[in-house]
């Protein structure tokens, strides 16, 4: 009797997984709809994006493709360059100067420490307008427009608030018994830093080294403002001058671009994914 | 940490900020200048090349160009400007220029006319274009009016005649009940939805001898003009003659956005220079023809407005060289068989003459039409007031829309709209 | 052993010993280590963040057109945001409804999907990449274009009621509906939110699901009384983050209207009026005061929120 009930459990739980798998896959077909779609326009002739919203192209083109790279008088290798260098650099620069912060604020003691904590949570509400003006003139002054240190170096100055708050709640979870053994042994606290912290920081690093390179890739307001030169543009900013508003716009270009400019993070998403979901269960979340 | 570590550290930290602060050029002689101008990549083709050929005849001059697309433009030169970063050569546009002439943004070029600046068989409404107070700010890199885009294999199709330059209102209406009748491709309207377009606001008023603003930046009209200008779309509306509320909504302004791209429409109003852009999105023909009179034989509606300009940046160190390069773009015949009539019909009468053979028939089309208005041609008005250009793309539209989602009548729209338009005016920065 | 901070050198001081400390040299003993590890971050404060804000906080009380050096205006900004600004009401109103609908839409989507994917399906990290996939679009331009292909008269959505026998309105282009085309867009993108959860679900132990199951608890009991308690440090992470995040929005608005907020201002966000009166009018000191008013607007929530937090949020100390 009891052997016939757990047979009847096992297979209401797989008729559920089944079940399960179905709707995910059709939730997955819905979420990924539009994506698809603009895949398939990448893929067809120009006078054809508009005139329906079915997916399956009529004719097959990769003319968007070769368009869209050679399109823009700097080809899109240079623009991939471009935005490869400022998401590679911020993202050093915010691994590096992020632990540094998180560490003071979860490890050392020091008189004031909870007014600058305040104070860094509160930049993670400033709206970027806020300093957007005052900023650009003083990196004019300094002769840094149409470069991209203003785009990279704040993020060597622990500007991201949101990865300092996250870093440091992970860092409270790391037992003190293990810094108080490394002091015994004659660490100073810059090795403590090196040798204990960051080792067993990784899952936490990796987690803000992929959003850090995801936001940076996205971002085009900063390159918008600050770089000049078309040979400096990032892809994102390159993606908009596909689309003007007074004259004729290449849409299929735009499509085809926009999917290439997908394809780099999403493969940093899938090869790191394991490491994210691991870094962020271990913040510390729960307390 | 040993001082061979710092010593590093301190070498590293000189070459990157000697990176930072960027190489000087090491020619002496060299003029460096910048741009700026919006547009597709199709304009900054032809712009580069023209920049070429420049540079081939000035050996001593350089021009290093940044375009954007226009939502990105004036952010851009307008963050450079208050970081007092501007380019030398800006493209400057009708709604901008009184604003960056009065803070001194853009120099005035009266100085270098004659000298730097050949303008001798320049049409006198395109240098007066670019006066502001009197003062030159701006030479007209090409004319153009407003028009009307019209699909002809649309009308074709619905049996209806092709609008020409002797219609009128009431011949719109006439085309729109025909359009309904004849209900071809899932219900094409004739016409778009008018009422939030300004500068068809403004020929109108103009037919009627008045205008949008007055010479001292007051409005040129008053709440019983604006009613009777809502009415008469709202009655057309009502009808259901014109596009729908919700279709018109769509064109939020790109030119693939509008009625007649997406077939909502077999005429949409734009402008003259901008035939060659819509027909590239279109696979029926298009032609261009004026505005709707509002009765037979009704006159001075257009004028012919620069399409845009080029200045010079009130605070470049190059203002001769930059007045050279001016000169030569809007001078050169080399220079202009390139650029075409893309920015709009060059203003020059030697350079027009010369290039006329070179154009394509949809160029010829644009070509004629600004030239030959006849009796629609009318005086242009002044520039129009700073803070006029929320009325245009802000208030004017969603003023409409209020009327056409029935959230406003037009008898209170009227008078909303002078008031609304008269506080905006009076508002300081 | 007591735990003593790094850095407090109070018990090194030899007895008996007196030693002329001078205050400065006391303090940068006691605080030197710390600070020394701060100062990234004060340089990145002081000339980044507080320096620029000041800036624009000044500037909220000039008339600056950015063409030319501002005037000193006095409070007239922000007498006239508060007393003679439709469109400021306008925004705010757009901006919260946009946020109370949205982020809890958007979390309960994340949620649930986080817990579909946590019973150990086969192919989890797959269908992880393809929830999270939206997000990494972020808000490029092709999204306005994709958007309007789905939601415009006649475009995919329309299509697909139409099989229901209904006939649809242009979502995109109606004010009455379409902001909720930017609700869908951003509940769209869960992602972000079903990762986090996901992360926090895998913390909660099994055991206690199998010491209630034995109890005789249903699934949804379960789910009540466990999952969601625990879960409620998680929740409220997501529910900050997603608000504050949801006040700062601009780009979909921004590329699906063209930069209008319309039809009629139905899309105005806060910051898009922010951005068309900065740069649209060249009202830049109107503008940073708009943006100080949200500043503020953000942080009074978020107070709120964090000394409401103890009366639905459980820790584990």
């Amino acid at each position: 009797m009891a052997a016939g009930r757990v047979a009847e459990k096992r297979r209401r739980k797989r008729v559920f997984g089944v079940i399960a798998h179905i709707v995910l896959i059709a939730a997955s077909i819905a979420m990924l709809y539009p994506l698809l779609w603009m895949l398939s326009a990448s893929f067809r002739p120009q006078d054809e994006i508009f005139s329906s919203s079915s997916i399956i192209p009529s004719h097959l083109t990769v003319d968007a493709y070769v368009r869209g790279w050679q399109g823009l008088q700097v080809s899109f290798a240079t623009f991939f360059t471009n935005s490869f260098i400022i998401a590679g650099l911020s993202v050093i620069g915010n691994l590096m100067a992020c632990s540094i912060t998180a560490f003071a604020f979860a490890r050392l003691e020091f008189r004031g420490k909870r007014v600058w904590f305040a104070l860094m949570l509160g930049t993670l509400m400033l709206p970027y307008q806020v300093t957007l003006i005052p900023q650009y003139v003083m990196f004019l002054h300094i002769g840094w427009v149409n470069t991209f240190l203003p785009l990279v170096v704040p993020k060597f100055l622990a500007t991201d608030s949101f990865f300092i708050f996250l870093m440091v709640q992970f860092f409270r979870g790391i037992p003190r018994q293990l810094d108080e053994a490394a002091m015994i042994d004659g660490c100073s606290t810059w090795q403590i830093y090196t040798r204990i912290m960051l080792p067993l920081s990784t899952p936490v690093l990796v987690t803000a080294a992929i959003f850090t390179f995801i936001f940076t890739w996205d971002d085009f307001f900063g390159p918008l403002i600050y770089l000049n030169d078309m040979s400096r543009y990032t892809v994102t900013l390159a993606l908009r001058s596909f689309v003007d508003s007074t004259a004729q716009s290449d849409y299929g270009g735009l499509f085809a671009m926009s999917i290439l400019s997908l394809v780099p993070i999403f493969l940093f998403f899938l090869f790191f994914q394991r490491l994210l979901i691991e870094g962020i269960a271990t913040t510390g979340m729960k307390r | 940490m040993g001082s061979n570590r710092r010593q590093f550290l301190l070498g590293s930290a000189a070459v990157i900020g000697a990176a930072a602060t960027g190489l000087r050029p090491a020619f002496a002689d060299q003029m460096n200048m910048r741009q700026i101008f919006w547009g597709s990549q199709e304009r900054a083709n032809r712009t580069y090349k023209t920049n070429d050929l420049f540079q081939q005849k000035n050996a001593n001059d350089k021009i290093a160009s940044e375009f954007y697309a226009w939502n990105d433009y004036w952010p851009k030169l307008a963050t450079e400007t208050a970081g007092g970063n501007a380019p030398d050569i800006i493209q400057m546009d009708y709604r901008y220029i009184v604003e960056y002439a009065d803070r001194q943004a853009i120099a005035p070029l009266d100085a270098f006319v004659g000298k730097e600046l050949d303008l001798s068989d320049f049409d006198q409404d395109q240098i007066d274009g670019g006066k502001v107070n009197g003062k030159l700010y701006g030479i007209s890199l090409g004319a153009n009016s407003v028009a009307s885009i019209v699909n002809t294999a649309a009308f074709k199709e619905a049996g209806v005649p092709v609008p020409d330059n002797n219609s009128t209102y009431d011949d719109l209406k006439t085309a729109c009940e025909a359009f309904k009748k004849a209900n071809i491709r899932g219900g094409m309207k004739a016409f778009q939805d008018g009422s939030g377009v300004e500068p068809l606001l403004e020929n109108w008023l103009r037919q009627k001898g008045k205008a949008l603003y007055t010479a001292d930046g007051k409005l040129g009209f008053n709440a019983d003009d604006a009613t009777a200008w809502f009415q008469l779309w709202d009655d057309l509306r009502q009808a259901d003659l014109i596009v729908t509320p919700d279709d018109q909504a769509l064109d939020t302004g790109p030119l693939a956005n509008t009625m007649v791209v997406l077939g909502k429409a077999a005429v949409t109003f734009a402008n003259s220079n901008q035939l060659v852009a819509f027909q590239a999105l279109m696979k029926d023909p298009v032609t261009i023809v004026s505005f709707p009179r509002i009765a037979k034989g009704s006159k001075g509606g257009h004028y012919r407005k620069p399409s845009m300009f080029w200045s010079i940046a009130g605070a470049s160190k190059m203002q001769s060289e930059a007045a050279k390069y001016l000169s030569f773009f809007i001078d050169d015949i080399d220079a202009n068989k390139i650029l075409g009539v893309e920015r709009g019909i060059p203003a020059a009468k030697h350079v027009r003459d010369a290039i006329a053979p070179t154009l394509n028939k949809q160029d010829q089309i644009a070509l004629n039409f600004v030239s030959n208005l006849g009796d629609l041609l009318g005086p242009i008005p002044p520039p129009p007031p700073s803070n006029a250009g929320e009325i245009d793309i802000d208030l004017m539209l969603k003023t409409s829309q209020q009327v056409a989602f029935g959230q406003m009548s037009p008898k209170d729209a009227g008078p909303y709209l002078v008031q609304q338009a008269t506080d905006i005016l009076a508002r300081k920065g | 052993m007591t735990v003593r901070p790094i850095g407090a050198t109070a018990g090194d001081v030899p007895l008996g010993r007196t030693v002329a400390i001078s205050r400065w040299a006391s303090f940068w003993r006691r605080n030197g280590t710390g600070y020394a590890f701060l100062t990234p971050w004060m340089l990145g404060f002081f000339l980044l963040t507080i320096g620029p804000a000041l800036v624009s906080l000044y500037l909220s009380f000039t008339d600056f057109n950015l063409l030319q050096a501002p005037t000193w205006i006095g409070d007239a900004n922000y007498v006239r945001i508060f007393t003679n600004d439709p469109k400021f009401l306008q925004a705010v109103r757009v901006t919260f409804f946009y946020a109370v609908v949205s982020v809890p839409l958007k979390l309960a989507f994340a949620l649930a999907v986080a817990m579909a994917l946590n019973r150990g399906l086969r192919g989890l990290p797959l269908y992880r990449a393809v929830f999270y996939l939206p997000s990494l679009l972020g808000s490029s331009v092709a999204i306005a274009v994709l958007w309007r292909q789905l939601f415009a008269g006649n475009g995919l959505m329309n299509h697909i009621l139409a099989l229901f026998g209904i006939t649809g309105p242009s979502w995109i282009s109606n004010p009455r509906y379409a902001l909720w085309t930017l609700i869908i867009l951003s509940v769209w993108q869960f992602g972000s939110p079903m990762i986090i959860f996901l992360a926090g679900l895998r913390q909660i132990p099994r055991d206690l699901y199998e010491a209630a199951a034995i109890d005789g608890a249903s699934r949804a009991r379960q789910f009540w009384s466990i999952t969601l308690p625990l879960l409620t440090p998680v929740v409220f992470f997501n529910a900050i983050v997603q608000a504050i995040d949801a006040f700062k929005s601009f780009t979909p608005a921004f590329i699906i209207s063209s930069g209008t907020g319309n039809p009629i201002n139905s899309t105005l966000f806060y910051t898009l009026y922010l951005y068309q009166e900065a740069f649209g009018y060249f009202r830049m000191g109107n503008a940073s005061a708009l943006a100080w008013i949200l500043l503020v607007i953000i942080a009074v929530f978020t107070g709120i929120s964090f000394l409401t937090s103890r009366y639905w949020v459980h820790y584990d100390d």
